[in-house]
């Protein structure tokens, strides 16, 4: 197939993206069951980020190859700016790596639009509600279901049915309360988004999809933890609320929203470790800044080298074999 | 889940007869509603602005997938539905069911995962069990705090 100079580009940017994904993507799904066996002895906060790491990683690291060596190289070096042949490997290549990224869009775009449409159902004669304790706002729901979820990515919202309203202690709903508003601080529903963002590694394949449930699960701990900061009390009344909820039976929750029964299958264990909580202190804000200075500093070492003319001639000549 | 949902019901094979497309769908709901319908009287119920020969054609597939019977009268046919709502939606999940089983492993882990969430039930026994663990730990920090 002949192809222009700036279609080339894109082919190109497409199939260098679907190979390198598939490749890194393959190695995170490979170490996947390791690294959620790991996260077993780690807090349940880290274990956490490891995870959606893990999950965004080839995503990441891929975009950021291709836009940092391939499309440099490319528009640096390539001299032919007439119509040049394209093999079929490349092409096909080009074809998945659109095919990937397009389904990861319709995904997103498909789940932004049911947790839209659930938020304006249970705006639909909502009452809002101060929490005297937490002082947090809830949008008490008029409803008979059992629904207590924070839904809404940039301003989001605590969302609690009637009837659980009305079955919780004040004890049971402050902890639930604290709960979602620990995935609010945590950007859960954020990270939602990006993880249905984040490309699978063959179009409409699902295969990441036991990373995602661990992640879920680790998060649904961490703000356990977060929500009752070690107080035996708290962890009594939230575990209370966990149980007093699931007896209602559990309301669907759209895709971008967390709910207090996120991981239905995990109640049990997580009522234990309530009832076995101990103080957990952290160091996590000391930790974060490490780590954002050190990805910081590998982030500008890779991006220096990658624009030497030597690495961008390398990447020019692997370029130009993979495209014939 | 919508995924493998869509690859099936879109199936235009004979062992999927009760795959519809969204306006056969469409038109199967107006006759379960009306009952036996002229073709015109379908369009009208449809609620878009349809041909009427597209709407004619649908009932005519319907009929040849053998979901609908009709009978002549005057010059035109009335058409009814030869199955109930609930026998074609029994229908569908019996394709889906089988579609599964007889798939890969994933696909069985699948739908017994969906099933396990769409269920949302807890075992009571289990929620008594967990209940009754709160009511002793309860009881145990209340004893301490009274020492």
């Amino acid at each position: 197939m002949i192809l222009p100079y700036a279609a080339r580009l894109v082919c190109l940017c497409f199939a260098s993206f679907f190979l390198l994904h598939g490749f890194l993507g393959l190695a995170a799904w490979m170490s996947a069951p390791a690294a959620t066996r790991a996260g077993e002895c780690m807090s349940p906060r880290t274990a956490a980020r490891m995870l959606f790491s893990l999950r965004m990683l080839p995503a990441i690291l891929a975009a950021a190859a291709v836009a940092a060596l391939c499309v440099p190289s490319y528009l640096r070096l390539e001299g032919n700016t007439a119509g040049e042949r394209v093999g079929l490997w490349c092409c096909a290549a080009a074809i998945l790596g659109l095919a990937i990224c397009a389904d990861s869009l319709v995904r997103a775009a498909r789940a932004m639009w049911i947790t839209a449409s659930h938020s304006f159902r249970c705006k639909r004669g909502a009452q809002l509600v101060q929490n005297s304790t937490t002082g947090a706002q809830i949008v008490v729901m008029d409803s008979e279901s059992s629904l207590v979820a924070l839904t809404g990515m940039i301003r989001p919202k605590i969302v609690i049915s009637r009837a659980v309203f009305g079955a919780l202690s004040s004890d049971e709903l402050d902890a639930a309360v604290e709960h979602e508003r620990a995935h609010s601080k945590s950007h859960d529903n954020f990270k939602r988004l990006l993880l249905a963002l984040a490309p699978e590694i063959f179009p409409f394949s699902r295969a990441f999809r036991a990373l995602e449930r661990s992640w879920a699960r680790y998060r649904e701990w961490a703000a356990d933890d977060e929500s009752v900061g070690g107080d035996s009390r708290r962890s009594l009344a939230l575990a209370s609320a966990l149980v007093r909820v699931a007896r209602m039976g559990t309301a669907p929750v759209p895709p971008l929203a967390s709910s207090l029964h996120d991981a239905n299958d995990e109640l049990s264990a997580r009522v234990e470790r309530l009832l076995g909580a101990k103080k957990r202190v952290e160091t996590v804000q000391r930790r974060n800044v490490m780590f954002a200075t050190a990805a910081a500093a590998i982030a500008t070492g890779c991006l220096a080298l990658a624009l030497q003319p030597f690495t961008l001639y390398s990447v020019h000549v692997l370029l130009e074999r993979f495209i014939r | 889940m919508a995924i493998f949902t869509k690859s099936i019901f879109s199936r235009s094979d004979g062992a999927s007869r009760a795959a519809l497309g969204r306006l056969e769908r469409s038109v199967m709901e107006v006759l379960w509603t009306r009952g036996e319908s002229s073709v015109r009287e379908v369009a009208k119920k449809l609620g878009r602005p349809l041909a009427y020969t597209t709407v004619m054609t649908t009932l005519d597939r319907l009929y040849k997938k053998n979901l609908l019977e009709r009978r002549k009268e005057e010059r035109a046919f009335l058409y009814a539905p030869r199955v109930t709502r609930n026998d074609w939606e029994r229908r569908r999940a019996d394709e889906l069911f089988a579609e599964f089983l007889g798939g890969p492993r994933p696909s069985r882990d699948l739908l017994v995962s969906c099933f396990v969430e769409a269920a949302g039930q807890y075992d009571e026994a289990l929620l008594d069990e967990l209940e009754g663990k709160i009511r002793m730990k309860r009881k145990e920090l209340e004893r301490r705090r009274g020492r």
